[in-house]
């Protein structure tokens, strides 16, 4: 069990961190702009939610390239996205903030802070509604916390009995502000502790973020109810590429790249022997593979033609089932 | 039929024939909707099915919209336009545009309803009509209703329809009582010439719309003027193709609304009217429109504040006189 | 829901016609009044041309088949050309993607106005200097010649225009039988038409006038149709009038309103107004007198006549007919009657009766005097104030008072 769980963390981990590092090369080359927030240091929280929650609807927020990755959306139509290309999951007109893939139970990311948290209720209240038990996971930083939507959330998502997965990702800055200079709690999940159980966990450890969202998957499929959880991560780049992140002390920076999820995990894996050198070094191939795959892919794909600026502002469409 | 039977109506037979439709909003349930739109809806379909939920609107309609993009059909209630902007971000950042930002994957089927406009009395925070917001938002659509017909077809169709939509009703309107007929098809894309006339266009929606058919009349009899009355159940988009079609033929264009002048949605149709049709027109384009200010409570100066039937005929008159009519 | 295009019945007579070509395939884009087949009918090809706008979904008649009038012979999908229309992934099965809503790509420009605008001088309207072109009138030249006004506008040019081709009477006269200029330019060209063409042209082709209603007839009108579906009755009785002294400045009808008026005072039934659940008792009496005035009715009240003398009664009704005349009369001078005196005697007729005004209780039709001085006078009575026997009292009094002399005498003094 173990060792299948370590190979699939280790191999969509070490995608995501790859991936990433890419991206911000292909980005400073000038061939992804706009805005590009990177997750590399949470993947642990990342990967371990979505394998541990399973089959779902996922709510992201705009940090959301390992989460697309981990659900199973080709890395070639991601970075085809990030390119701009008309070939990208979100034909071009997204961007890496926002990759949707709904036939994978995919609902993007958004880059309104908060802002998808009550897309996430009323998703789990319709799934509930049509008979449907798997629930809804829903990803937000620490600085939605502070947000007016994320209370009325947790409030109606208690209220109407709505079985979502809140998880928390806190990596401790809101941009350049600490936690402990926005919030009044300085442990977040204090704040969801009167609406629905709540729990924090470390997030640097990608097993037990996916200890914790499998007994909260249980729990939200017994009783239809919500739950919340805090990861606690933090992340090493800065909060978009427009920002260093020289906010912080580089000393703080080494103590938890010390603690950096993805060596942590093939340290363990290899000492409790779950994985050999000879597999990471397969994965490690194959993932190299994949993304220069995905630049090839992304590079030569066309750009989107003219009449693309007005096709998918509406559908157009109209239901006859009402007569 | 009285308008608010008319919207209940509608939820009713949809709620009825297709089990994806939902409601939610403030007090829809249990209390039968401030305005008593929703009345007798819960008894008839659950609380599962007709939602009151807490004060809170963003999360209304952000609800509404994760409804929607699990295949519901729900329709949220805003009590008033005047609190949806507290739900701006998601009727404006989200609602239009994850379709698009989707590239076409999602679908909003999707009616965010409520009404707005000066009643009687009620003070700056509860009477703004905010109509040229939504409507100037690509990727919504904004229905208004401005009788029984169309808010039982109108409401309907935005119902059926898969893109999110925007309902406005007018608070004035809820009790008035007007001539029904159900119709074999209603297409709210498309105004209505309510009235043909001769001399001057006349575009307007929602209540406006009535006390422009008044000022016609008394046009026709005092003046001698005949006006062209279009009534427009969409406002995004808007049936230009009407009111070019009238104005190609009387040479004249007024909009009436409530709202302040100042960038309403007068400005977009007397401007594209300007645009498109700059050699038919006989007189510059007149917006008769709300004053500059918010509306006070005072009925006095409430009523100073808007268009009036009387301010509408006098301010055609003045414009007519100027302009060689 | 598809539309179906029928067999178009051409003429009065046509009841089968056959399809000789399609001029659109299945799956052609048809614009509202576009020919999308000839149909031979009756030894004659015509075009049929669409009503609507949408997609020709299905031919069902072929070239050369017959069908009746009335049968379908293609379907139609209705709406808007988009290229969305034909892109719907259902999300459930049972649905059926129709009605596409309009796209928000720009609209074209008006095609006849695209080409580069030459305009002559001048400071006119937009339009104005449209037509000014058209019409080939130089507009700043007739500006300083003060021909047309500045600014001008399309009325202006339009009536400069009219001018040239129209007398004024003819110009008034297109007016009242709703004609358009440009078909009587076109019948005769080259030529100023006055009233005798133009009215030479009206009664070749029967064209009717048209007579607007005035708004005083517009409420005589309403008024009326309510009073007529009231429950009334009528009497009639001859009246020996022989004793009244009437001259031209002291009319038979202003002594009529006196000795009315008077008489009124011992009826109160005459002096009310139904209330549904009462009567209003008016302690005067009122008495509204009709009134022609150009082709108008009026009835201005004369009111509390039974405290008024003959001289002041015949100087108010003057007053009143002046006003009338001038289109002066007041609201209030309209209201408060209960009866209402109406006088054909002038015109010689002999007897008629009157509908009663809505709101009032009796209205007297006075007839013309015969040589022995007697006259017929129709009272009709609002049964649900005034029953048979008030009515007959009242007449009856007003017989009497009539012959009474030292009445009429006491009158006479004033």
């Amino acid at each position: 069990m173990s060792q299948t769980l370590a190979e699939k963390f280790y191999y969509l981990m070490k995608l995501g961190r790859e991936f990433e590092l890419r991206c911000k090369e292909e980005y400073l080359k000038g061939n992804i702009s706009g805005f590009l927030h990177l997750a590399v240091g949470e993947e642990a929280v990342h990967v371990g939610a979505v394998v541990g929650f399973g089959k779902g609807d996922l709510f992201c927020p705009y940090r959301e390239h390992v989460l697309a990755l981990a659900r199973g959306i080709d890395p070639k139509l991601i970075m085809a996205e990030m390119f701009g290309k008309v070939t990208g999951v979100s034909k071009g007109k997204g961007g890496s903030m926002h990759l949707y893939e709904p036939r994978l139970d995919f609902y993007g990311g958004n880059a309104i802070v908060a802002a998808h948290l009550p897309h996430a209720v009323g998703a789990g209240y319709a799934r509930k509604l049509m008979g449907e038990k798997a629930g809804v996971l829903c990803i937000f930083g620490d600085g939605a916390t502070n947000n007016g939507t994320f209370f009325e959330s947790l409030n109606m998502a208690a209220l109407l009995e709505v079985p979502v997965l809140f998880l928390c990702e806190n990596n401790q800055y809101a941009i350049g502000t600490h936690v402990s200079r926005s919030s009044y709690l300085k442990d977040l999940f204090l704040k969801a502790r009167d609406y629905m159980p709540s729990v924090q966990v470390d997030g640097m450890d990608v097993f037990e973020v996916y200890r914790a969202v499998v007994r909260a998957k249980e729990y939200m499929e017994e009783q239809g109810k919500p739950y919340f959880i805090e990861a606690l991560t933090y992340r090493f780049e800065g909060h978009s590429m427009a920002d260093k992140g020289d906010y912080r002390s580089p000393r703080e920076l080494e103590m938890f790249r010390r603690r950096d999820p993805l060596e942590l995990l093939l340290k363990r894996s290899l000492k409790e022997g779950w994985l050999t050198e000879e597999q990471v070094r397969l994965i490690d191939q194959k993932v190299e593979r994949l993304i220069e795959e995905s630049i090839e892919f992304a590079l030569n794909s066309p750009e989107p033609s003219e009449e693309e600026l007005y096709s998918d502002l509406y559908c157009g469409v109209c239901s006859d089932v009402i007569p | 039929m009285l308008y608010r039977e008319a919207l209940n109506l509608a939820l009713d037979h949809a709620m009825e024939h297709d089990h994806r439709v939902v409601l939610l909003g403030e007090d829809v349930g249990f209390y039968g909707g401030n305005y008593k739109v929703t009345e007798g809806l819960y008894a008839k379909y659950g609380a599962k099915r007709v939602i009151d939920t807490p004060i809170a609107e963003n999360s209304i309609v952000g609800t509404a919209i994760g409804m929607a993009m699990m295949g519901l059909r729900p329709v949220a209630e805003i009590m008033t336009a005047n609190f949806s902007m507290l739900a701006m971000d998601q009727i404006v950042n989200q609602m239009p545009k994850l379709r698009y930002m989707s590239g076409g994957k999602l679908f909003l089927p999707l009616v965010v309803r409520m009404p707005q406009g000066v009643a009687k009395q009620l003070a700056a925070q509860h009477s703004q009509s905010l109509e040229h917001f939504f409507a100037s938002i690509p990727g919504l659509y904004v229905f208004c209703a401005s009788d029984s017909i169309v808010a039982y077809h109108g409401l309907l169709q935005a119902i059926r329809m898969d893109d999110p939509i925007l309902f406005l009703e007018h608070v004035l309107l809820y009790g008035l009582d007007f001539p029904f007929e159900p119709l074999e098809s209603f297409d709210p894309f498309r105004a209505r010439v309510l009235k043909e006339g001769r001399d001057v266009t006349v575009v307007s929606y929602l209540k406006m719309t009535h006390d422009v058919l008044k000022v016609s009349q008394w046009l026709e009899e005092k003046e001698g003027i005949s006006c062209e009355v279009i009534d427009l159940p969409s406002l995004r988009p808007i049936d230009f193709e009407t009111i070019y079609g009238s104005v190609k033929k009387t040479k004249r264009l007024v909009v009436v609304y409530e709202a302040p002048k100042t960038l309403g949605l007068g400005a977009e149709v007397s401007t594209r009217v300007s645009e498109e049709l700059f050699y038919f027109l006989d007189a510059p384009p007149l917006r008769i429109a709300g004053e500059e200010v918010p509306i006070p409570y005072n009925r006095k100066l409430e009523l100073m504040a808007i268009p009036t039937p009387e301010k509408i005929y006098t301010q055609i008159v003045q414009w007519g006189r100027r302009h060689g009519l | 829901m598809d539309y179906e295009i029928l067999m178009p019945q051409f003429s009065d007579t046509m009841e089968a016609g056959r399809v000789a070509r399609w001029l659109k395939k299945e799956g052609d884009f048809v614009e509202k009044g576009e020919v999308i087949a000839e149909i031979e009918a009756e030894k004659a090809v015509m075009e049929l041309q669409s009503f609507k706008r949408g997609l020709l979904k299905r031919i069902l008649v072929g070239e050369g088949q017959e069908v009746p009038v009335g049968r379908p012979i293609a379907l139609m999908e209705l709406g808007e050309k988009l290229e969305e229309f034909k892109r719907p992934p259902a999300p459930t099965p049972e649905e059926k993607k129709v009605t596409p809503p309009k796209e928000e790509a720009p609209k074209a420009v008006y095609s006849e106005i695209i080409q580069k605008v030459e305009l002559p001088a001048g400071f006119a309207s937009p339009y104005a200097k449209v037509l000014a072109k058209e019409m080939g009138l130089e507009l700043e030249e007739l500006q300083k010649e003060g021909r047309l006004p500045s600014p001008a506008h399309a009325r202006d040019v339009e009536g400069l225009v009219r001018e040239r081709y129209f007398t004024p009477r003819a110009l008034e006269l297109l007016k009242e039988y709703e004609l358009k200029p440009e078909d009587l330019i076109s019948i005769f060209p080259d030529r100023k038409i006055d009233e005798d063409m133009l009215l030479a042209y009206v009664e070749k082709e029967g064209i009717p006038r048209r007579l607007p209603i005035s708004s005083v007839q517009k409420s005589l009108i309403f008024n009326l149709s309510k009073s007529s579906v009231l429950p009334h009755y009528h009497i009639y009785e001859v009246f020996d009038l022989s004793q009244i002294p009437w001259d031209k400045d002291i009319t038979l009808t202003h002594w009529l309103i006196k000795i009315v008026g008077d008489a009124m005072q011992y009826f109160e039934r005459l002096r009310a107004v139904f209330k549904e659940d009462y009567y209003l008792l008016y302690p005067h009496s009122s008495i509204g007198v009709a009134m022609a005035v150009g082709d108008e009715l009026y009835a201005p009240v004369i009111k509390e006549v039974n405290r008024k003398g003959l001289k002041e009664i015949a100087q108010e009704v003057r007053e009143l007919k002046r006003k009338a005349e001038e289109g002066r009369l007041s609201l209030e001078e309209l209201q408060g009657a209960t009866l209402t005196i109406s006088n054909l005697g002038m015109f010689g007729i002999r007897s008629f009766d009157a509908v009663i005004p809505y709101g009032q209780v009796c209205i007297m039709a006075v007839g013309m005097q015969d040589r022995d001085g007697r006259a017929h006078i129709t009272f009709t009575f609002d049964h649900r104030v005034v029953n048979g026997f008030h009515g007959a009292l009242f007449v009856k009094h007003l017989k009497e008072k009539v012959l009474d002399k030292n009445y009429i005498r006491f009158l006479k003094r004033g």
